[in-house]
């Protein structure tokens, strides 16, 4: 594999991690604009374990991203009483307030950002990647899952068939942090530095972009939509300083049409059906 | 034996306006009861009440001998009461049989359950049962679609089939019968029939009286958030307070 | 000195508070949280500084560039608002996100990413009070922004329009029952949040002498943090959280330092909506019937 090709795969591994802590919450109906904040807590956590203590990436990894989950659990439950626009700005508070605190901590390298010594290859980055589509694949296929269409779809009536509206919201939200985080720990450990401007408000707001083109009612959504918004401006990079003016004309244009997202559950189903359908056909000329 | 529902002194004001005033009535375990009355008489936010969307200002209410008047909204399935509602509301995005899971959930309600994969196996328990559930009442063929664009008479008995399947002893029916044509309705009528059949109690709101005549043994009358009246049908309808009630309104 | 930094922070949060205004007409009226006014903001900065390089006069410039944020403002309202009716509330946010990029991107062609140098329009004048000092560029734009301010709250009180407004505002249904011409509405309100936003761009080149294709993301989400302290939908509220916010972050850069702006000012933001979600001046939302 070129070199070009597998930094574009890694960057394509590390916006899918970043999709899914976003889809979480929003599946439930939540928008979270500030998943960046959480990406720092797990990149800075495991950073420091690692350089400062001498911890092994495989604790300190981990760690740092239920210090990510944790925060998210705690802020949480204050926050979600909230609903909404209102919402999306407690959460896009939340990013800010937490880069601008790692900007301001010294003890890892404040503004002029903290470089980290242990390195974690591609290879294992598209593990990790890999390890959160398994993850979300099988939460896909839980009640859990489907309580999150539920609580979006219609709280009150969620709650009173007994499913604890908060509890799903929190789990979600919390949830989305730890994945976060572990992403941005893989982070600071692919690339060996990191700094709190990188974490900034648009690294959020662009994850909710592509998660939100790929579609929330399916969970192959958000792996479409952040493999289109990875591999898309690479493609038009012939055009290189249209290309980020082009995508967003492109943006607007889709969302226009197509305001569910590109994968949706009619589609998928559309395709079974097509599917068993052929089969039937299949078995009866058989017969 | 303790009653299904009992309602003793309820009172519920909305901005100052009495919706409803010392409200006291019993439902007996197996009668089914009618909560009948003009337009606006309250009978919505009696069950509002009593599952908990609203908190009331004053009175008890005790489901199966269970005091919950201030249990939390979520917990009061647990007592064995679920409804249906007026303009029905299933989750869109969902497919009829999930929403017949979700209305399992009260049954199913531990993190195991949670968290388990059930849509890998395709004759998971949960799934059989919802099937049988719609099957019972025809509506098998719709399993698989979403809910957001099927007929309204479908929606309808849908929305009944998930209170059903929270395994609830009192059922409270929003309107069960309200758009639905005669055949629809005839089908209701032996749908709840069958649940009667099962020991299940009924509650329920309803402005046509040939359906309330056919299936309940006995009615509470409210307007403006008062009891004016409570008996069998063919007394209530005698009473002169709710004659009066009526005039002027389409139901008399 | 801290008399001169509180008027320092009134003067920024002039600014703060036209976003805000703009801001919560979306919201208040449309239920729109409408991303592209940033963009909007630095539309009227650059081109006002565009067409001054090309050089046309002062006043063309500055009505050029407010009238190509108003027709910006239509296309918004044709692609990301009008087709997203009846679906998640997240996508038309994303779409005038879309129109943001858009925006920079394209003054990124033409200009370059690199700050310019706005050129001084307002004689370097002073008024002094005591010791306080008090530029007159400072002081004409807060002269204006209350003077358009108090002329909004005006029209929408006292007009016939602002009434059908406020009806939409309370409640979309309600408006068209009553006849309300909604269609004709919408494009105004676009209009109306393009130009404040694209006068509190105005200003800010004036007054800080630098424009760039990116100036709008800052100012834009300090503007949308000033509506929710303040309370969304509420034009007053607007302009309580635009000075609040100003002063908060002209007192911490002063007496703190700059890199814990995003702290103070965020923080706040935070602390409010966990603790009063509604804001300073605004109603607490209603649980919903069955």
């Amino acid at each position: 594999m070129s070199g070009y090709l597998t930094g574009v795969l890694v960057v394509l591994a590390f916006n899918v991690m970043a999709a899914y802590a976003v889809y979480l919450p929003l599946a439930a109906g939540q928008l979270n604009l500030g998943i960046a904040g959480f990406m720092a807590i797990g990149a800075y956590a495991s950073a420091f374990l690692t350089n400062e203590y001498a911890w092994p990436m495989w604790a300190a990894i981990p760690v740092g991203s239920a210090l990510a989950g944790l925060t998210g659990l705690v802020i949480g439950i204050p926050v979600l009483r909230t609903h909404g626009i209102y919402l999306a700005m407690a959460t896009f508070a939340l990013g800010q307030v937490i880069s601008a605190i790692f900007l301001n901590l010294e003890v890892v390298g404040g503004a002029a950002g903290y470089p980290v010594s242990d390195y974690v290859g591609p290879n294992g980055v598209f593990l990790a990647a890999a390890g959160v589509v398994v993850l979300m694949l099988y939460l896909s296929r839980t009640r859990f899952a489907l309580y999150l269409t539920a609580v979006k779809s219609d709280p009150t009536v969620a709650d009173l068939l007994g499913v604890s509206v908060r509890g799903i919201q929190v789990a979600a939200f919390a949830l989305g942090a730890a994945v976060a985080g572990f992403g941005g720990a893989f982070y600071a450990h692919h690339y060996n530095f990191v700094e709190a401007q990188h974490f900034n408000v648009l690294l959020s707001v662009f994850t909710v972009l592509y998660v939100l083109f790929g579609g929330t009612q399916t969970v192959w959504g958000p792996l479409v939509g952040a493999a289109f918004f990875t591999l898309a401006p690479e493609l038009l990079r012939a055009s290189d300083q249209w290309r980020y003016a082009l995508f967003a004309i492109f943006i607007i244009v889709f969302m226009a049409i197509r305001p569910e997202g590109l994968v949706t559950t009619s589609l998928l189903r559309f395709r079974r059906r097509k599917n068993t359908d052929g089969a039937a056909a299949a078995s009866s000329e058989a017969a | 034996m303790t009653a299904a529902l009992s309602i003793q002194g309820l009172t519920k004001s909305f901005a100052g306006v009495r919706a409803i005033r010392d409200l006291s009535f019993e439902v007996p375990k197996g009668v089914t009861t009618a909560l009948i009355g003009p337009n606006g008489a309250g009978k919505t936010t009696v069950f509002n009440l009593v599952s908990g969307v609203y908190g009331v200002d004053a009175g008890t209410i005790t489901v199966n001998g269970v005091d919950v008047t201030h249990m939390p909204s979520r917990k009061r399935i647990g007592t064995g009461i679920a409804r249906s509602f007026q303009n029905i509301r299933l989750m869109a995005h969902l497919t009829v049989l999930e929403n017949m899971l979700v209305g399992q959930h009260v049954r199913n309600a531990s993190l195991g359950a949670l968290l388990t994969p059930y849509r890998l196996f395709p004759n998971h328990r949960w799934k059989v049962e919802a099937r049988e559930a719609l099957a019972e009442s025809g509506l098998e063929a719709w399993a698989d679609e979403t809910v957001g664009a099927l007929p309204y008479g479908v929606r309808k008995r849908i929305d009944l089939v998930r209170a059903t399947l929270a395994g609830a002893s009192l059922l409270m029916l929003d309107e069960p019968a309200a758009g639905l044509n005669p055949s629809e309705t005839n089908a209701l009528r032996e749908h709840l029939k069958v649940l009667m059949g099962k020991g299940i109690t009924l509650l329920v709101v309803e402005h046509d009286m040939h359906f309330v005549n056919s299936i309940c043994q006995n009615v509470v009358v409210l307007n403006f958030g008062e009891k004016i009246a409570e008996g069998p049908l063919s007394k209530v309808r005698q009473d002169q307070k709710v004659r009066e009630a009526y005039i002027g309104s389409e139901e008399a | 000195m801290l008399a001169q930094q509180i008027v320092n922070g009134l003067m920024l949060g002039a600014i703060y508070m036209l976003m805000a205004v703009a801001f919560t007409l979306a919201i208040g009226v449309l239920n729109f949280l409408n991303f592209s006014l940033p963009g909007l903001f630095m539309l009227g900065g650059m081109l006002a500084y565009g067409f001054i390089t090309l050089g046309f006069p002062v006043i063309f410039a500055f009505a050029a560039a407010l009238a190509a944020a108003a027709l910006v403002s239509l296309l918004v309202e044709r692609f990301a608002y009008r087709p997203m009716q009846g679906g998640d509330p997240e996508v038309p946010l994303v779409s005038s996100l879309g129109f943001l990029v858009l925006l920079e991107n394209l003054m990124l062609i033409y200009f370059g990413s690199d700050q310019q140098a706005f050129p001084a329009l307002v004689p370097d004048l002073n008024l002094r009070f005591g010791g306080l000092v008090i530029g007159i560029a400072q002081l004409g734009s807060l002269v204006l922004s209350v003077l358009l301010v108090l002329w909004l709250s005006w029209f929408l009180s006292s007009t016939s329009t602002g009434r059908c407004i406020r009806t939409v505002a309370e409640s979309r249904d309600t408006a068209v029952l009553m006849g309300i011409d909604t269609g004709r509405l919408v494009p105004l309100l676009f209009i109306a949040s393009a130009l404040l936003a694209a006068i509190a761009g105005l200003l800010f080149a004036v007054n800080y002498q630098q424009v760039s294709p990116f100036m709008g993301e800052g100012v834009g989400f300090k503007g949308v943090a000033a509506m929710i302290v303040g309370g969304m939908g509420s034009i007053w509220g607007a302009v309580l959280g635009g000075l609040l916010i100003g002063l908060a972050e002209v007192l911490s850069i002063t007496f703190i330092g700059a890199d814990v702006v995003n702290i103070t000012v965020y923080g706040l933001l935070l602390l409010i909506l966990i603790v009063r979600p509604q804001g300073l001046i605004g109603r607490p939302a209603t649980r919903e019937k069955l």
